[in-house]
């Protein structure tokens, strides 16, 4: 897969392929070209959301979307549920048009605020959701049953989803997505509203899918999560694909080198390298140092607001 | 209330279908050119080709693909939202509040409270249903998409086949529901608010209370003209804002024959010649509606007098109307329409009854029958014809009389240059041009049988069912008997009464025109939803029901030649003050008001075939009037839901399939 290689941002005709047919059951999701542009009724252009992303998101791994908010990676999401049309370019899923409904049947996406019917319980929203995938009955009750134990709602799963706090319906929402058993989850803001111990227990699920062989894409505001997640991420700033590649990789800073140590006093930190063995001390690591996700993707995002236009080169080449 | 006759349904059906076809086909056309040039401005003339192809080839799949279940699902949501948001208890609420105030204001003292009280029940059902499902389903899916919960469920196989049938599915359910409680709630408060008895007036509730009558005048007690048998009268108490007059009538039938009914016989007795007197206690029907008397204990002055509940109120009545009308003139030819006598003309022919000049007027009416056959009448032995005539006069005639009309049955030969003719005698009668007229006629009536060429074979009395209406059919031919008079009929104003249907199942099939009515709402309401916010689908829906409920009116405006021109011209003549007979000077200006005019009249003209109609589906006039509604109309009517229902859920589908939900 092509990691960091970005194709000219011109604007190719739309192709009217349904399914691919060299598809590779490797690649779960793939975009070429996407674009889109929001328009006025009168058909104005309004917005540039997207401008010719290429993407591969490969199978069984945790793919992080990262942008400030206006950056086109909600866009995105929904261009690969079949939510938008794209303006131009093609988002496949599965090797089938993101506009073709069966694929939905190996999808399951948490959206970014859980959009919900609130007016009905967990067990009848579970039962709603299981229905539309034409489960039978007895294996719709069974999967709601241990869904709804797995996001631990048991004591409140008659209870309509209006008198939910943020965090349960977003334990509900996340249930929903799962609800088929899905090949390919979508993610959308998914520790959003929810507390340390959720987001903690969030994340851990995340991981879990991905030991279950699942694909996860997901995008988030909360770096941290990302960073602990995530396989590989691709950010995305004005519609722009600015970086894209394996987390560990893109938060190594080749130029300089890590220490770690134990049982130095303070007062040797000036002599390190060449005082460490003298003091009789054992060097614990030595390696390059990691910046924080966090600060990489300031990083960008100031980089990207000077020039405007130009790839990142904070991290190139460190695939 | 004048009944429409109704194709039979299976010589219908074959004609509604050719005109769904053609609409379907024009509809299709305009759909796939229109999208077409969307398509073309977004994606470019050839892409958009490409574009309404891949849309119109994707619907297969998705057809093939369409899952009862999630239809069920999502009718199920559908049917939850609509009761957890409230609209319909909110609905059921304001049905009872009206049910509860309502009898307070309904006069059951007036000449026909069963209509007063349908009127009411159906006009609040109606009324309440419609609206009902026009809050539930232009709020449903734009709120949907507003809030974004579509996009939980659009991420799912759903197809948008089943968004939008399960909808429909799911409203028309919660519809029917509401219907159906609504229908036995009013039911049950007609019933309650018709039904009652009374008591009579006097010391004690037995024959003593009734008192002698004027053998000459005619006259009761309380001054009321009596019938000719009455020997007795009486009257009851003011109940249900009216009182009944009570008469003992005699009664003198045949030996051996029972006497009409057993229960108010006072006594009986036999006459030197064999026959039987019968001394029997009626109640004088008033408002529609009258009551059976029981005479409790032997005849005689002490006998107890009870009467029963009100009957009558609920009828269904199934008419059978003439197949054809023809109207003879004065000199026996056959003309195309009866006589014009001026504003009524366009629903009633009129017959002459002869003039001074000219005494022996063949003028008359000749109404066909056919299927009449003793199966359709409960009572065999006794067939009764009900008559609304119109009565025209030139002179004021005999004060105290009415205007004489004659009936004469005769039998229509399958072959007549080969079978005989049975001809009855006229049944002279008085007519009443103010009120149905029931004639109870036996079946034997004496008569004359004829040969093909007109020369009498033989006269004696003749059986209607074995004789005259023996291959089913027969002519009824109406007179006017009295000179310078003319008596009106429409095919519509003599029917024979055949046994009525079950009341209950004509009130189902009254609230049956509801709910289609309901059902294309619904329907309607979904589709607009697809692609117009709340509000807009509301508006387009109210623009569809005035359309829907004027058909007639629209239709007439588009296919009358009017006088003055259409509304460009109408409004031309307006502001140069020309009125509507000058004709314009000839030039291209008039040229360009009248093709406008053409273009606009036509375009109302589709509209009218487009939009439902609503008349046809209300069932109303039959409730209040008490016939029966014909289950062909009522076949009719569901063919006429379904195809709106089939046609709405195509043009739904291809809405929210070709819109980008997340916009």
């Amino acid at each position: 897969m092509s990691t960091s290689e970005v194709k000219p941002t011109k604007e190719a005709p739309r192709k009217l392929v349904q399914t691919n047919p060299d598809y590779d059951p490797n690649i779960v999701v793939e975009t070429q070209n996407l674009s889109k542009i929001y328009r006025d009724f009168w058909g104005r252009q309004k917005v540039r959301a997207l401008k010719a992303l290429d993407l591969e998101v490969r199978k069984g791994e945790i793919f992080g979307l990262l942008g400030p908010n206006g950056s086109g990676k909600s866009t995105t999401i929904k261009l690969l549920l079949g939510l938008l049309f794209p303006t131009s370019g093609r988002a496949l899923v599965f090797g089938k048009d993101a506009t073709e409904v069966t694929k939905n049947e190996r999808i399951g996406y948490l959206p970014e605020e859980s959009y919900l019917y609130r007016y009905l319980t967990a067990e009848e929203t579970l039962d709603f959701y299981g229905r539309l995938f034409n489960m039978p009955t007895k294996v719709r009750q069974e999967r709601a049953k241990e869904l709804i134990d797995r996001v631990g709602l048991t004591w409140a799963k008659r209870r309509q989803l209006r008198e939910y706090s943020k965090g349960m319906v977003r334990r509900i929402g996340l249930a929903q997505a799962l609800i088929n058993d899905p090949e390919l989850v979508l993610l959308d803001e998914p520790t959003s509203g929810l507390d340390p111990m959720g987001t903690r227990e969030m994340k851990d699920l995340i991981i879990d899918l991905k030991r279950q062989g699942k694909t996860v894409i997901m995008c988030s505001h909360l770096l941290a999560d990302v960073q602990d997640v995530c396989d590989r991420i691709a950010i995305l700033y004005q519609g722009e694909l600015k970086e894209l590649g394996r987390v560990d990789s893109l938060l190594k800073v080749s130029e300089e080198t890590q220490v770690r140590f134990t049982g130095v006093p303070q007062s040797a930190y000036d002599e390190i390298r060449t005082v460490i063995e003298k003091h009789g001390g054992s060097v614990k690591s030595l390696e390059n140092p990691k910046t924080t996700l966090e600060e990489l993707f300031l990083n960008i995002v100031r980089e990207s607001q000077e020039r405007p236009g130009h790839r990142s080169a904070g991290a190139r080449g460190k695939d | 209330m004048v009944v429409e006759q109704f194709l039979n349904f299976g010589e219908w059906l074959p004609s509604a279908i050719f005109t769904f076809f053609l609409l379907t086909c024009a509809l299709v056309v305009l759909g796939t050119f229109f999208g077409y040039l969307v398509a073309a401005f977004r994606h470019g003339p050839v892409e958009g080709f490409y574009v309404v192809a891949q849309t119109i080839g994707g619907a297969v799949p998705d057809v093939l693909g369409t899952s009862p279940r999630r239809i069920y699902a999502i009718a199920k949501l559908a049917a939850i939202e609509a009761i957890r948001r409230k609209v319909v208890i909110v609905t059921f609420i304001l049905f009872g509040l009206a049910l509860l105030l309502g009898g307070w204001f309904l006069n059951a003292g007036s000449d026909h409270p069963d209509r007063i009280y349908l009127n009411f029940v159906l006009w609040g059902t109606q009324l309440l249903a419609l609206l009902t499902a026009l809050l539930m389903t232009s709020f449903s899916l734009p709120d949907d998409i507003k809030n974004k919960t579509i996009y939980t469920v659009v991420t799912k196989p759903v197809r948008a086949t089943e968004i939008v049938l399960g909808r429909i599915v799911g409203f028309a359910a919660v519809g029917t529901v509401l219907l159906a409680v609504m229908g036995l709630l009013s039911y049950l408060f007609v019933w309650r608010g018709l039904s009652h008895t009374h008591r009579v007036v006097g010391e004690t509730q037995t024959l003593a209370s009734l008192s002698d009558i004027d053998p000459t005048l005619r006259l009761n007690r309380y001054g009321q003209r009596v019938s000719d048998s009455a020997i007795k009268s009486g009257e009851t108490t003011f109940d249900s804002g009216h009182r009944h007059m009570l008469e003992l009538i005699e009664d003198i039938r045949e030996k051996d024959s029972p006497p009409l009914d057993a229960r108010n016989v006072v006594s009986k007795t036999e006459l030197p010649d064999g026959r039987i007197r019968y001394e029997r206690l009626i109640v004088e029907p008033f408002g529609g509606h009258s009551h059976s008397a029981t005479i409790i204990g032997s005849g005689g002055p002490n006998a107890e007098i009870q009467i029963e509940r009100a009957e009558g109120y609920f009828r269904a009545r199934v008419p059978i109307y003439a197949s054809s009308l023809q109207f003879y003139d004065a000199a026996g030819e056959l003309k195309s329409e009866g006589i014009n006598i001026g504003k009524e003309f366009a629903h009633r022919g009129y017959i002459d009854g002869g003039t001074s000049m000219n005494r022996n007027s063949l003028s008359k009416a000749e109404f066909v029958y056919e299927n009449i056959g003793p199966q359709r009448f409960l009572d065999q032995d006794l067939l009764v014809l009900e008559l609304d005539l119109g009565v025209f006069r030139t002179t004021k005639g005999e004060i105290e009389k009415r205007v004489l009309g004659s009936l004469q049955f005769e039998s229509v030969p399958d072959n007549p240059e080969i079978d005989p003719i049975f001809r009855s005698e006229r049944i002279v009668f008085e007519t009443d041009e103010y009120n149905v007229q029931i004639l109870p006629l036996k079946r034997k009536r004496p008569g004359e049988k004829l040969r093909p060429d007109g020369s009498v074979l033989e006269q004696r009395e003749f059986d209607f069912f074995e004789d005259l209406a023996k291959n089913g059919k027969v002519k009824l031919i109406l007179r006017c008997e009295d000179q310078n008079q003319y008596l009106g009929v429409a095919r519509e104003n003599i029917y024979f009464r055949a046994t009525d249907s079950l009341y209950w199942w004509n009130f189902i099939k009254g609230y049956l025109g509801i709910w289609s009515q309901m059902l294309v709402m619904i329907s309607l309401g979904v589709a607009l939803s697809t692609f117009l916010s709340a509000p807009v689908t509301m508006i387009g829906i109210m623009v569809m029901l005035v359309l829907g409920f004027n058909t007639k009116f629209i239709k007439g405006l588009v296919s009358k030649d009017n006088v003055g021109g259409g509304p460009i011209e109408s409004f031309y003549r307006i502001i140069t003050q020309k009125n509507m007979e000058v004709e314009l000077e000839p030039g291209l200006a008039t040229m360009v008001l009248e093709q406008t005019d053409y273009f606009l009249v036509s375009m109302l003209g589709s509209l009218t075939n487009i939009a439902p109609n609503f008349s046809q589906l209300n069932f109303s006039d039959f409730l209040l009037y008490g016939y029966s509604v014909d289950v062909h109309r009522l076949a009719a009517a569901l063919a006429v839901v379904a195809a709106f229902c089939i046609g709405l859920t195509v043009f739904g589908y291809f809405c929210f399939k070709t819109r980008e939900i997340a916009k």
